[in-house]
């Protein structure tokens, strides 16, 4: 597994297309309301969102993401950091920040590869 | 050099700023620090009089320009030294108008004058804000504004020679470590 990570809008997806020479059609992409897991795809869109939306249905995301490690040891997630901003007021986000924040470490763990993005530029946090 | 330097909130992004633009001035030519900010109430006159009181004694040049940025480059010296503090004002100046309309070309506007800028200018450094680490599904002005902001950041990151990343006073060197490192 391959985790790519960064604050929004830093160029994770494009990094990730030419890093590994797939295209839009190579990537599942996640959003706030499908709490169906990823599959199909290489490469894993914004798995944060998924993982949202699971939590807007109470579904338990932390499993969810452990079955997804499992399951997929040749993805590369594309992953949100939202651990850096206040504590939300709204207990929804709180819940999302923790849990995302949660996975991330998991993911690293499982990942071959780890890349922080900052303003397009990666750096390499984790290679084997 | 041209230096892009970033980061989260009161974690002294900007006295490196104003240290690394004081260090590559060269005189004659005047040390510049374009002010962005355009107080549109008292706490934001408090704020930028607390700004000039920090720059005191440095020998900045102030240039007032909290929009159309490639304007500089026609009434000043470009072998100057500039500080440019920051994009983010910049980007909220000339996307929100004091009145609360939006203007949502104002990033591609902006973008283009930084360009030029940054194609003419050798010396100078930009500061600006990571804005994007919040666990918040924001409304869509404000998306757009932190998209934009990153878009403004990245071209920025492409066309400077050292991109910094301030975290709580400890700088990591993303871009022209080698270059950055044979000065500080």
């Amino acid at each position: 597994m391959v985790l790519i990570f960064g604050g929004a809008y830093q160029g994770k997806l494009d990094y990730t297309l030419e890093r590994f020479g797939r295209s839009k059609d190579d990537v599942h992409f996640c959003n706030d309301t499908d709490t169906d897991m990823p599959k199909g795809k290489t490469v894993v869109y914004e798995i944060d969102k998924w993982m949202l939306a699971m939590i807007k249905k109470n579904a338990d995301a932390t499993e969810s993401i452990k079955q997804f490690i499992t399951e997929n040891p040749d993805a590369i997630v594309i992953c949100n950091d939202i651990s850096g901003g206040i504590v939300p007021i709204d207990a929804t986000f709180r819940k999302w920040r923790e849990a995302v924040g949660r996975a991330m470490g998991q993911l690293a763990q499982n990942s071959g590869e780890v890349v922080r993005l900052f303003c397009g530029i990666p750096t390499i946090l984790k290679s084997i | 050099m041209r230096i892009f330097i970033s980061g989260g909130c009161k974690n002294g992004k900007s006295t490196y700023a104003q240290k690394m633009a004081k260090d590559q001035s060269n005189p004659p030519h005047p040390l510049y620090y374009i002010a962005t900010m355009s107080a549109k109430d008292k706490e934001d006159e408090e704020r930028i009089v607390k700004h000039q009181a920090e720059r005191d004694g440095w020998g900045f040049t102030t240039i007032e320009q909290p929009r159309k940025i490639e304007e500089i480059l026609d009434k000043h010296d470009c072998e100057g030294s500039f500080l440019l503090d920051s994009l983010t004002a910049l980007l909220a100046n000339e996307m929100f108008s004091a009145t609360g309309d939006f203007d949502g070309s104002a990033c591609e506007r902006i973008a283009a004058g930084l360009e030029k800028v940054l194609n003419r200018v050798q010396n100078m450094v930009i500061v600006s804000d990571y804005i994007y680490s919040d666990a918040h599904i924001f409304e869509s002005l404000t998306e757009e504004y932190r998209k934009s902001l990153a878009a403004l950041d990245r071209l920025a990151a492409r066309h400077c020679d050292v991109v910094l990343e301030v975290s709580y006073t400890q700088i990591i060197t993303h871009k022209g470590r080698d270059l950055f490192n044979a000065i500080y």
